[in-house]
């Protein structure tokens, strides 16, 4: 796989660099390793502040969303692997406004277990936290062993709702609750063409043959359901539907948002055809779809392939969806 | 004799442990690399010289101080056992906050808290042959004990015997239980690890 990059050690470094760069008005990087990005104008006083983050390798995840609506400061690792505690901690001491601080992230066992740990530490230097992890992957676990499933694109449904939610001036309890409440309202499933290369390992995450589709992979190459030729977009689009409304069925009158992203290489106007499908399906089924989004919104750097997420709304999550957020990667 | 010990104890106790797994490192990879990844003594002397430097800011608040050493611990990263390590010291942080004076009749206590918190992080067992079972045996054996020699030298013994007891053993949990089999008749080095630190602290030994 050919990359644009220096030097592999500094490909996140740099990154964040020109990131900040790029967008000085809404992004500043801070913390002794420069590994915390925060948002440019400060801390809102008085505002619950959302933490997250995770590895490297998914922009506009996680560093992307920190942002107006949206989240107030993020904590990464290198490519594919969790930050440390040490900066989850500073992520918080950045954030904290005086309302506390909700730790919103994926569900994968190094993020909880960094998570957990700094959010034990700021309880000690007296901020409080209160943590919801994002866990929409069908295809991971089982409905029934759902709290082992990983977190994928449903995590940008959760920082925009809680990020609404906390603008609203609510306290910790009420956008922690929220962001619960739009966790468990996401399904996700993936869908990867080719493999990806984390910069340091210089080679292929995982091998997939040039003709093949791998159905339910996870977003740093987990396996997944199924694995076989690669089929027409209507194909594919129908069989991901069909886990999603197995995991979460829909009925006339539904709300939902609909996520279709691309995994990296997957350009738009395959996203479109695949929009196309998903659209004329769920009309079939009397289901309204709300704002859907269509685009890079959570990748593996230059995976191809797409995942679908829905995101089932009510009224107050409707309400929280379509409230103004602003990030240089989602604006309303 | 004083009942109670402070962050200056503390400090001194860090010292000497520091100093111990600074001259254990070389064995500690050693053991590891037989059923892990052989860096268990370049991570804890990684995580020893971390928590040294931070020796002399360490407040007059124990359980201020035990978190300051918990957050120089967890630089080193990659190390699940530094990980649990400073899971454990978080334990009594959090138990000892706002405390200058911490009875030392309260060690067994702050022990057993600390592995029930380290077993829930790791989701680890009694009996998976790991650290844990050593802390759970020094808790039992320091139980009723508020005189600082008598609870080192009990913590001692109960991790040499806690270490003879598993080593016919499986491990049943982390890295060395892919090599279950080869586990049986070695130690675990995360056990190895924590008999340094009681030798430490045990002035007799």
């Amino acid at each position: 796989m050919k990359k644009i990059l220096n030097e592999p050690a500094a490909y996140v470094d740099e990154m964040l660099e020109g990131l900040c760069l790029a967008h000085p008005e809404y992004y500043k990087q801070i913390g002794p390793e420069g590994r915390v990005i925060a948002r440019a104008a400060g801390p809102v006083q008085g505002k619950v502040a959302i933490v997250s983050g995770g590895g490297s390798g998914h922009m506009p995840v996680f560093t992307g969303y920190v942002g107006k609506g949206l989240i107030d400061a993020c904590a990464i690792g290198d490519v594919f692997s969790s930050p440390g505690v040490n900066q989850v901690t500073e992520a918080i001491r950045a954030a904290h406004a005086g309302a506390g601080v909700l730790l919103l992230f994926g569900n994968y066992g190094g993020d909880k277990m960094n998570f957990d740990m700094a959010g034990e530490m700021a309880e000690m230097e007296d901020i409080r936290t209160a943590s919801v992890r994002v866990a929409d992957d069908v295809a991971s676990a089982p409905l029934a062993e759902r709290g082992k499933r990983r977190g994928v694109a449903g995590l940008v449904y959760a920082y925009k709702l809680a990020g609404a939610k906390a603008d609203q001036m609510a306290p910790l309890d009420e956008v922690a609750a929220l962001a619960q409440k739009a966790a468990d309202a996401c399904r996700s499933v993936g869908v990867a063409l080719t493999s990806c290369t984390v910069p340091a390992a210089g080679r292929p995450t995982f091998e997939i043959g040039e003709t093949e589709m791998e159905i339910g992979m996870g977003i740093h190459g987990e396996p997944g359901v199924r694995r076989g030729p690669l089929k027409p977009a209507d194909a594919i689009a129908e069989e991901m539907l069909a886990l999603l409304l197995a995991d979460m069925p829909l009925k006339s009158g539904d709300r939902v948002s609909v996520l279709v992203n691309s995994l990296g290489a997957t350009p738009p106007e395959e996203l479109y055809i695949v929009y196309r499908y998903v659209a004329g399906k769920l009309a079939g089924m009397g289901v309204r779809i709300v704002m859907p989004l269509v685009g890079r919104y959570a990748t593996s750097m230059e995976m191809a392939g797409m995942s679908l997420t829905f995101c089932r709304l009510d009224e107050e999550l409707e309400a929280l969806l379509k409230a103004p957020c602003d990030c240089p990667f989602l604006r309303i | 004799m004083t009942t109670t010990f402070t962050t200056d104890t503390l400090r001194g106790a860090l010292g000497r442990i520091i100093r111990k797994l600074d001259a254990s490192a070389d064995e500690l990879n050693l053991l590891d690399a037989q059923l892990g990844d052989g860096d268990l003594g370049v991570s804890l002397v990684r995580g020893a010289r971390a928590v040294e430097a931070e020796l002399p800011n360490l407040p007059d608040d124990v359980g201020m101080a035990l978190l300051k050493c918990a957050q120089a611990f967890t630089k080193l990263s990659g190390s699940t056992y530094g990980t649990l390590l400073a899971t454990g010291l978080m334990s009594a942080a959090k138990a000892t906050k706002g405390r200058t004076e911490v009875a030392w009749s309260e060690v067994s206590s702050l022990v057993g808290n600390a592995t029930q918190a380290m077993a829930q992080r790791s989701g680890g067992e009694l009996g998976d042959k790991t650290v844990l079972d050593a802390l759970d045996a020094a808790r039992a054996a320091t139980e009723g004990l508020a005189e600082p020699s008598a609870l080192a030298a009990a913590a001692d013994r109960a991790v040499a015997e806690c270490l003879d007891r598993f080593r016919s053993q499986p491990a049943r949990q982390g890295r060395a239980r892919i090599f279950a089999d080869k586990s049986v008749g070695k130690d675990d080095p995360g056990m190895v690890a924590l008999k340094r630190m009681t030798e430490a602290l045990n002035q007799d030994h």
